[in-house]
């Protein structure tokens, strides 16, 4: 028998790694379209995906429980398309994941992209290169520590998310319980010795995530060694 | 391929472009004015980075294909223009070989330019592995335009493509861009507002003044032409083409050949036969009426005076022509009365100095 706890990390590890490649797919171009564009629209978008940072996860939670629920017509559909309810499922924590985590991965990475120089894509489109193109081989090898700094931070908060998930997950062994709902219900049921394991681990992780994450901003702006000695 | 535009432009800032222009299938046109006089946003619209608004109306067309009108709009991707922008354009993700390789992999025309001819021509084998932020802003111009030729443009635009590197740097990279000239069968637009990298590189010029184009022609003619000058006060001059007839070693001369006369340069750069562009400013210019017969002064061409201007003060300036090649010379308006020179006569000009465009770009 596997005990309940590596089960709760394993869930954890699938959630933050399957969250970050559907941010890494649905949010690049959008942060692009949001570093890049003069429309309007922008100066609507920009707040709304920045919402999760101030809002309460319980508000969000609560509208996303409604949306899922099986009363609701998308709730249904997924339902009728699936076969099964969406609401207190692991596919249920995804969605709410990547919308929670959205302004993690767009914020980074939307600098990285505004800071390409126009005269860059200017030069490559005149070379021949489509918008394509020019985003695959210009834009992502320029912004590298911006995708790097997007998925490190929208990995890690999604591991340290618990309102949100306590709202549209439940506490389902084996399918919701992360490890912050774990943790909580070892507090609850006063076993702090595991309470502090579970805790613990989770500090370590996030101080080391972001331990990484300024360093690798501190290299960024120190030029390269081999500047100095030119 | 040639070129023709047709543009109307409005700005909310309250610029505006109203231009209609033609470029030759080749040789260089020098696109000439202020900074805020539209050069820079004319060679956007015909390189297809930008568009224009909703209420412009812009057509451009090439030889072959319309690239712009009210109803279709070719992107940049897929004109074959090259374009050589001021400053930081090389992909700094990407070694010098890189970024040329960037440009060979995505060549608009098969019948591309011979890579090592380039590389010669620009001088590119010692830069290939470098860093892009190792090179000078010389060297990296080099590497730009290096990487447009390789790249198969079949039109290519500088946008002030010194305008960032420094003096001295300049003319050494200006013979560069000659070589180009006079190698490449292809047109090229050259924007500036350094009336002296025109003169050096230009066939034909256009002049932009405020969204509109006041002046255009041939190069030679312009450059002695009233109105290009009469602004320029002291520095007004002229810039005319003779061919390197032979070198004076004893004195250490290089004779030219203007339009049947001898004129003397302090050069030795050039093979004889060669054509090469002199400028002659106007102050160093004086007229006599007979021949003078014993001066110190080398340089006195026979010429017919072809049209004066008035300053308002104590100058007047003199254009005079030698077989459809025209110059200037700026002298006092008493000089003027007193030799009674008048529009048709023939007269001596005596030139203090003559210096190859080369040499006086600094």
């Amino acid at each position: 028998m596997i005990d309940p706890d590596l089960i709760s990390v394993g869930i954890t590890l699938k959630l933050a790694t399957i969250t970050t490649l559907v941010l890494f797919v649905l949010a690049t171009p959008l942060t692009w379209w949001i570093a890049r564009t003069t429309h309007i629209s922008r100066y609507l978008l920009e707040p709304i995906v920045a919402l999760p940072i101030v809002l309460p996860p319980t508000v969000l939670g609560f509208y996303l429980l409604l949306l899922f629920s099986p009363n609701n017509e998308f709730g249904q559909l997924w339902a009728t398309i699936f076969g099964r309810p969406l609401a207190f499922s692991f596919e249920a924590l995804v969605i709410g994941s990547v919308i929670y985590s959205l302004p993690f991965y767009v914020q980074p990475l939307q600098v990285a992209f505004e800071n390409v120089r126009q005269e860059l894509l200017d030069a490559a489109a005149t070379l021949g290169a489509g918008p394509i193109d020019r985003f695959i081989t210009i834009v992502c090898p320029l912004s590298r520590r911006g995708f790097i700094v997007a998925a490190t931070l929208a990995f890690a908060h999604t591991v340290g998310e618990f309102g949100i998930v306590l709202m549209i997950g439940g506490n389902i062994p084996d399918e919701t319980r992360v490890l912050s709902i774990a943790l909580f219900d070892h507090v609850e049921t006063l076993q702090y010795q595991r309470a502090h394991l579970l805790a613990a681990g989770l500090l370590t992780f996030s101080f080391i995530t972001l331990f990484l994450v300024y360093f690798s901003n501190r290299t960024r702006q120190s030029p390269p060694f081999r500047r100095g000695i030119e | 391929m040639a070129i023709s535009a047709d543009i109307k432009l409005e700005r909310l800032s309250g610029f505006s472009l109203d231009v209609s222009l033609t470029i030759p299938n080749n040789g260089i046109t020098g696109l000439y004015g202020p900074s805020g006089s539209g050069k820079s946003t004319l060679l956007r619209l015909l390189a297809g980075l930008e568009r224009g608004g909703p209420s412009d109306s812009v057509v451009i067309r090439s030889d072959e294909d319309t690239w712009q009108n009210e109803s279709q709009f070719t992107p940049a991707e897929q004109r074959g223009v090259g374009f050589v922008f001021q400053r930081q354009q090389l992909f700094p993700h990407l070694d010098v070989q890189e970024n040329l390789q960037f440009a060979i992999r995505r060549q608009h025309t098969q019948d591309s330019t011979d890579a090592g001819q380039v590389y010669e021509w620009l001088n590119i084998a010692p830069l290939l592995r470098k860093q892009v932020d190792q090179l000078s802003g010389g060297e990296a111009q080099r590497v730009a335009i290096a990487r447009v030729l390789l790249n198969g443009a079949r039109c290519i635009l500088f946008d002030e493509p010194l305008g960032s590197i420094d003096r001295s740097a300049r003319s050494k990279i200006l013979p560069y861009l000659e070589r180009l000239h006079r190698n490449l069968q292809i047109p090229m637009i050259y924007v500036s507002h350094s009336l002296d990298e025109i003169t050096y590189l230009a066939d034909t010029l256009y002049v932009l003044d405020a969204g509109r184009v006041t002046l255009n022609g041939s190069m030679l003619e312009l450059s002695a032409s009233l109105e290009l000058n009469a602004a320029e006060g002291e520095t007004a001059s002229a810039v005319i083409a003779c061919r390197v007839a032979r070198h004076d070693q004893q004195y250490g001369l290089c004779e030219l050949d203007f339009e049947g006369a001898p004129v003397f340069v302090n050069a030795q750069l050039y093979a004889p036969g060669e054509q090469v562009r002199v400028r002659i400013i106007a102050r160093d210019v004086s007229i006599a009426t007979t021949k003078p017969a014993s001066t110190s002064i080398l340089n006195i061409i026979e010429a017919r005076i072809a049209a004066i201007e008035l300053d308002t003060g104590p100058a007047a300036l003199v254009r005079l022509e030698r077989k459809g090649q025209c110059f200037l010379a700026r002298i006092t308006r008493k000089s003027l009365d007193t030799l009674n020179l008048v529009i048709g006569q023939t007269v001596f000009a005596q030139i203090k100095s003559i210096a190859l465009l080369t040499d006086i770009i600094p």
